[in-house]
């Protein structure tokens, strides 16, 4: 596994709310966004909608959902599929774990092998 | 029926009947599937009035899925007409009989036909020159006419005829807006939105006159537009932009239940067991059985195609959400949820310009309506206002250092 990232204190992150890992620091080749969603559960998707180039993080989140802000394109926040138009193709899902109070992001780690 | 029928054939290739296919094998739908379209693979049309037609996004961009997906979901698409729709007697499959000649039997059809532009009863509508916008061959025959020192006349200043105005001006054309509103699309966001977007025009050098056209003449390389109170303009081209009717003529001939769209419940089912619709060409049956409100959105179609998909497998569809359409012109990203025109008060928020958002109360304090230009994830929280029906106050609407989200979330 890759070496995790501390993003934030968990209260620093307001469920319905999220912030952006920009990909320098995540070592990775896209933004990541950190989602604290309204059931109080961290989840961690690629920042950029594959519909077009509208940021995930500035989208409505609800559930293990997050609906881009520009078209409505609805993404699964646990595995990243595209779950309606008018995005088509999935982006990518990251581990998140919350420890000691602390969000930790490991980029390009898929959730499901937690 | 209880069990997903063994075939599926989708007669149209736009968002509601491309929405359905998706949906249907993304739902796990392992049956045979085709989808009928004169013009093969599906394409987006919101573009048609904006980056396609400024030739920013190119035909092959337009598509909804490359051709690849197609094959990796096991689906055909088969480039054709449908000329009849034979329905069977419900316990056989229903056939389509193509203008190939070829006929293609399934257990179940979606028909999701479209609209077409609707023409006007005018003199001259035949002309060379007078277009309407609907197909991406449209686009490309209107974006020829799109050039310095072409003067378009657009019928029509709704979403389709401003969104056209706000291309054409960037392109070089002048623009001449023929609308009979004092201010157009009033009823669908909002006389103050409305104004808003009229000042756009006015901004970008977009005329409106308020008038309808009488007849369209032809003047030599030009055309005339008559106007009913007496005036005359010249144009190198006129659009009709004057909205869409419904395609149902396979629906009426099988027979089924059209009452200006194929009439369906909420999962997309027609009068004929073994036939849905959805999109567009449907309207969907309210409460006693009246015929709602046929709704032209590309979410509508999507959404509509989504729950026919599940309505055909026989699982229930997704919960209904607040009608809900954007539009861009100028620049400008404007987006509209609910109803503007129930009773109530309109409660704004911010100046004109970026961010700009009337909300509209009905008489029981709920919000009925949201209009926001460049609102981004606030009408969405609207959105959600709309649909959980809660009492809000006006005061809290008002003032923008109070986030809509987190009014949304019951958090303001």
């Amino acid at each position: 596994m890759s070496e995790g990232i501390r993003v934030a204190d968990v209260d620093e992150i307001d469920e319905g709310e999220a912030l952006t890992v920009d990909a320098e620091t995540a070592g990775t080749a896209d933004d990541i966004a950190v989602f604290h969603s309204d059931n109080g559960r961290f989840y961690a998707l690629n920042d950029t909608c594959t519909h077009e180039d509208a940021s995930l993080a500035d989208g409505w989140i609800e559930g293990d959902e997050v609906e881009c802000p520009v078209h409505s394109a609805r993404f699964c926040l646990r595995t990243g599929e595209a779950l309606c138009l008018p995005a088509l193709t999935n982006t990518k899902a990251h581990r998140v774990d919350v420890r000691d109070g602390a969000v930790w992001l490991y980029p390009n780690v898929s959730p499901l092998d937690a | 029926m209880a069990a997903a029928p063994a075939s599926i054939a989708v007669v149209g290739g736009g968002i509601a009947g491309f929405s359905a296919v998706r949906e249907l094998r993304r739902q796990g739908y392992t049956g045979t599937l085709s989808l009928v379209d004169p013009v093969g693979l599906p394409y987006d049309r919101p573009p048609l009035s904006k980056a396609f037609l400024a030739g920013t996004l190119d035909r092959l961009r337009l598509q909804l899925a490359p051709a690849q997906w197609y094959e990796d979901n096991d689906t055909s698409v088969i480039a054709d007409t449908v000329d009849k729709l034979e329905p069977g007697d419900g316990a056989t499959p229903p056939v389509l009989v193509l203008d190939s000649g070829r006929e293609l039997a399934a257990d179940v059809v979606l028909l999701a036909t479209g609209a077409r532009a609707r023409r006007l009863p005018l003199p001259g509508m035949d002309l060379p020159g007078v277009l309407t916008l609907r197909s991406a061959d449209d686009a490309q025959a209107l974006q020829a006419h799109l050039v310095p020192g072409a003067h378009l006349v657009i019928l029509g200043a709704g979403l389709v005829g401003a969104e056209v105005a706000g291309t054409a001006r960037t392109l070089g054309a002048a623009v001449t807006l023929v609308d009979p509103a004092e201010l157009p699309s009033a009823k669908v966001v909002g006389p103050e939105m409305a104004g808003y977007l009229q000042g756009l025009h006015a901004g970008h050098g977009t005329a409106h006159i308020r008038d309808t056209a009488a007849a369209i003449t032809a003047e030599g390389q030009s055309l005339g537009v008559e106007l009913a109170a007496g005036g005359r303009l010249s144009a190198t081209a006129v659009l009709v932009a004057a909205g869409s009717e419904p395609e149902t003529a396979l629906a009426e001939a099988a027979g089924l239940s059209v009452d200006g769209g194929v009439l369906v419940d909420g999962a997309g089912r027609t009068s004929h067991p073994r036939i849905f619709a959805a999109g567009d060409s449907s309207r969907r049956l309210g409460p006693g059985g009246v015929p709602g409100r046929r709704f032209e959105h590309w979410d509508a179609a999507r959404r509509t195609g989504e729950a026919a998909a599940a309505g055909m497998l026989g699982i229930d569809p997704p919960a209904g959400a607040a009608d809900w359409f954007w539009s861009d012109r100028y620049g400008v990203h404007l987006e509209v949820a609910g109803s503007m025109v129930v009773p109530g008060q309109t409660v704004l928020r911010g100046e004109p310009g970026p961010g700009f958002t009337a909300f509209r109360l009905g008489l029981d304090g709920r919000l009925a309506g949201v209009a926001a230009v460049d609102g981004g994830t606030a009408v969405r929280a609207a959105r959600k206002l709309i649909e959980s029906g809660r009492v809000l106050d006006p005061a809290l609407l008002q003032d923008p250092a109070v986030d809509v989200r987190r009014l949304a979330r019951g958090k303001a």
